[in-house]
Formats: structure tokens, C-alpha cells, sequence
């Protein structure tokens, strides 16, 4: 079944329980899935744009009353959409950082934390996260202290992922920001992992600037994001335009340059705003995702060799797995090597784990089902039996 | 009626993968999937009469 040439319908998470790390959470409503197909052409959201022309003004669809609602839902006071975490990232950048100025990130950021400060001309210094793979305040002041020490001066932002993508675990941002505002430090909270998947109050974490990720935890299509904060910085990173052309003399209204105008202008919009109920629901539900992690952890943990490497019990469904005594052992001498583990659990319907790993991998069970869970646990456990690895009951 | 159409489809896939990867329904699921089933039939119906005639 083709969509287009050379374009194969995708059918993974119709065929298969999807246990990708990074797609889990981005997976799409059926309502956003209606709303793509009513909104696919290009400017399709643009239909009713009045003066003062600008994407957070259009009533219909109701995109202005969305940005209110997603400020509201985060306890943050302004919010924008954009076009992914990472252009979030970006925008605070460069709004907030100049030639060779430090910011903090942490040994678990993404890389696009570190382009976005590489972008701006930024230096990164790496808060370091302890022997557990966590992030903690005390390292956060000894890593302000050192860059003061070595430059002169504090970093001028910092970056802290609440649950980063490594291992899942969760980091007291709280803590950490109450530190980083000792030293005037304001703080990006990121919420690639968390906002749209468990609750987010931006203001009781002291966060400056909330960024989340549409594709990867809001049901939105990719590139999608949003970027929130506080009024105190609304006007600075929000403002709008003053250039003006010398020969036109034309100048541009109240369009914003640190979101080159407008950002989503069509189906990534309304796919994310369609989402926007469910997701506001779901996150309510955090504890069932948990539940249905543990059925998965626990048959895991069963399988002799197996080490969990995230914060154990978990906090979050993103996990890092060590099957190097376990499901690796066998690739040594199957006839399919490291690939017999994808192998089998494609044949329990199961995707989402890198081929050719059995050593160390990631999964992210958020959004299965309990009776998908079950049935994860259980293929699991099957792919062990069959390969002769014991497993403990 | 493409829109319906389209939609009960849509609202179709949406218990695929709900179900995935057996598709075995529960009661629940299979009355859900029954009724949207019914309608896709009624808005078939419906657009061969207003696009053929």
C-alpha cells in the first residue's frame, strides 16, 4: 500500500505495540489524525487571519485561545508554539546569550542544547550528574562556582532537563533551579519528556522558560513544540520587530524575530491543538503509565543477567536497559548475531528496539495498553525461554 | 460525507492499534467498532447517491 511514489503507508503502530524511545509519546490522537486530514494544505490555519496578522491571533481556529490554554495548563504566563523543542531551545539562546558567554547544560543534555548554545556563541559547561546518572543542586552550585572561579562570571543561562533522554531519570529541577536563581541564573526547564506526559507547573519549578515537545510527548506531528514563560521575560524574548527597510521603508508589525514570524502554519498546529484535550487528561494518569512500566521492568528483571539501568523503582516510562548478560549472551552464537533479539520481538509484534542491540538499549512503554503491557512482559520472557536464559518466576 | 467517511475510518484505525498487535476486541471494542462500521456503510452509501446520480 503505497501513499505516494515510493511511499509506503506506515502501518508500525497499527501492526506492531511501538516501543520506540523517542516516538511513544508523539504518537497521534485520532483526533489529530482528523485534524491533519481537514488541515493538510500549506497555510491552512491562515484561512482567517485579520490584522494585526500574526499566528497567536487567529480566533478560527481557535489558535489564540490555545496559547492561552497551554500558558494556563503550564503556570506559565505566555506561551508560543514552535516548530520543535530545539527551536525553543534556540530562541532563548539567542536571545539570552552572547559570544563566549557560559551556560550551563548537564553530562545528560541533548545535543540540541548544545547546538542551540554553540549557535548563539555560547561556551557549554556540563553540570556532571552523580554515580546514580542524576543531576543534583549541589553539583549545580559547584558547577557555578567553577565557572566563576574560571571566567569571571556566572553562566548566563542554564539548561535542565527534568527527565533527561539517557536514562529517564528524573532530576529535582525545584532544587536546582533555587540554585541557579542564588547566582541570577535563569533557567530553560526541559520538558521534552515530560510536558504532555505527567503534570507540569512551570512556576513552582522556578522556571524562566518552559520548553516542550509536540512530536515527542503532546500527539502532535513533528516539527511541533512549545516554548513558554514568564511576563518578566516575555518582553525580551518576545519582542517584535523594529527593522526597517531603507528604500521600502516598510516595517513588519508585530511580528516576533525569535519566531521569525509565525511558526506553525497548518497541519503540525491544528494536529497539536486536536491532541491538546487528550493530552491535558492523560497526564493526569501518569501513575497507570507507571503501573504498565513495572509489568515490563519486572518480566525484564526476571531474565537472568538483566540490569536496569535508569533510577529504579522508575519514575518515568523512558528506560535503559543492560541486557549484556542476558539477550547478549545469546547474539554470541545465534545465527541472526545481534539481531535476533529485534527479530523475535517482531515476531511477538513487538518494534521499537534498535536492531542489531542486545546490550545496551532503551525502550518507552507510555501509551500501551495494559493487556499490551502484559503482552510485552510476556514476549520478553518467551524470547528468553527460547534461547535458554533463565528466568526467575 | 468524505469527512465522516474518513473519520469512522480514521476512528477504525485508532482501535488497531489500541488492539495492536493481535486486533482481538473485547465486547466494548467490538460494538465501537460495529457501530463505526455501520456508518462508514451509511456514508458510502450516502456519497455514491450524491456523486454517481
Amino acid at each position: 500500500m503505497r501513499c505516494g511514489a515510493g511511499i509506503e503507508a506506515r502501518q508500525v503502530n497499527e501492526l506492531f505495540i511501538n516501543i520506540d524511545p523517542i516516538q511513544a509519546g508523539g504518537r497521534l490522537t485520532g483526533d489529530a489524525i482528523k485534524a491533519i486530514i481537514a488541515y493538510g494544505d500549506g497555510y491552512s490555519v491562515c484561512d482567517n487571519c485579520r490584522k494585526p496578522n500574526r499566528l497567536d491571533y487567529i480566533a478560527k481556529p481557535p489558535i489564540v485561545d490555545f496559547h492561552k490554554d497551554v500558558a494556563s495548563w503550564l503556570n506559565m504566563d505566555t506561551a508560543r508554539v514552535v516548530p520543535g523543542a530545539r527551536r525553543g531551545f534556540q530562541a532563548v539562546t539567542h536571545t539570552y546569550v552572547q559570544k563566549g558567554d557560559p551556560v550551563l547544560l548537564t553530562s545528560l543534555s541533548h545535543y540540541t542544547e548544545f547546538l542551540a548554545v554553540e549557535g548563539a556563541g555560547g561556551v557549554a559547561r556540563e553540570i556532571p550528574a552523580n554515580a546514580e546518572h542524576i543531576i543534583t543542586a549541589d553539583a549545580t552550585a559547584a558547577k557555578i562556582e567553577e565557572v566563576q572561579r574560571e571566567t569571571g562570571k556566572p553562566p548566563v543561562l542554564a539548561f535542565i532537563d527534568h527527565v533527561d533522554y539517557q536514562f529517564g531519570n528524573m532530576h529535582d529541577v525545584a532544587a536546582i533551579t533555587k540554585v541557579a536563581h542564588q547566582y541570577d541564573i535563569p533557567v530553560l526547564y526541559n520538558g521534552a519528556y515530560t510536558v504532555g506526559i505527567l503534570p507540569v507547573d512551570g512556576k513552582s519549578l522556578g522556571a524562566d522558560f518552559v520548553v516542550g515537545s509536540g512530536h515527542k510527548s503532546m500527539a502532535a506531528p513533528a516539527p511541533s513544540g512549545i516554548l513558554a514563560t514568564t511576563t518578566e521575560h516575555a518582553q525580551q524574548l518576545f519582542r517584535t520587530t523594529t527593522i526597517e527597510g531603507d528604500v521600502t521603508k516598510r516595517r513588519f508589525g508585530i511580528k516576533e524575530p525569535e519566531m521569525m514570524g509565525c511558526t506553525l502554519m497548518g497541519a503540525t498546529l491544528v494536529g497539536m491543538m486536536a491532541s491538546f484535550p487528550h493530552v491535558k487528561e492523560r497526564v493526569k494518569h501518569f501513575d497507570l503509565e507507571l503501573a504498565h512500566n513495572k509489568i515490563i521492568i519486572d518480566a525484564l528483571r526476571s531474565i537472568d543477567g538483566t540490569k536496569i539501568l535508569s533510577e529504579y523503582p522508575r519514575r518515568h516510562t523512558l528506560t535503559r536497559v543492560d541486557t549484556t548478560g542476558s539477550f547478549d549472551r545469546v547474539a554470541e552464537t545465534h545465527k541472526k548475531r545481534g539481531f535476533y533479539l529485534s527479530s523475535a520481538l517482531a515476531d511477538h509484534g513487538v518494534t521499537g528496539v534498535i536492531p542489531g542491540a542486545t546490550r545496551i538499549w532503551k525502550f518507552n512503554s507510555y501509551g500501551t495498553t495494559k493487556r499490551q503491557a502484559e503482552h510485552l512482559a510476556a514476549a520478553f520472557v518467551a524470547i528468553a525461554d527460547e534461547n535458554g536464559l533463565r528466568v526467575t518466576r | 460525507m468524505v469527512f465522516s467517511a474518513t473519520y469512522a475510518l480514521t476512528d477504525l484505525r485508532m482501535i488497531l492499534r489500541e488492539t495492536a498487535p493481535s486486533h482481538e476486541l473485547d465486547a466494548e471494542k467490538r460494538v465501537q467498532a460495529e457501530r463505526l462500521l455501520d456508518n462508514l456503510e451509511r456514508q458510502v452509501a450516502a456519497l455514491k447517491q450524491e456523486m454517481l446520480k
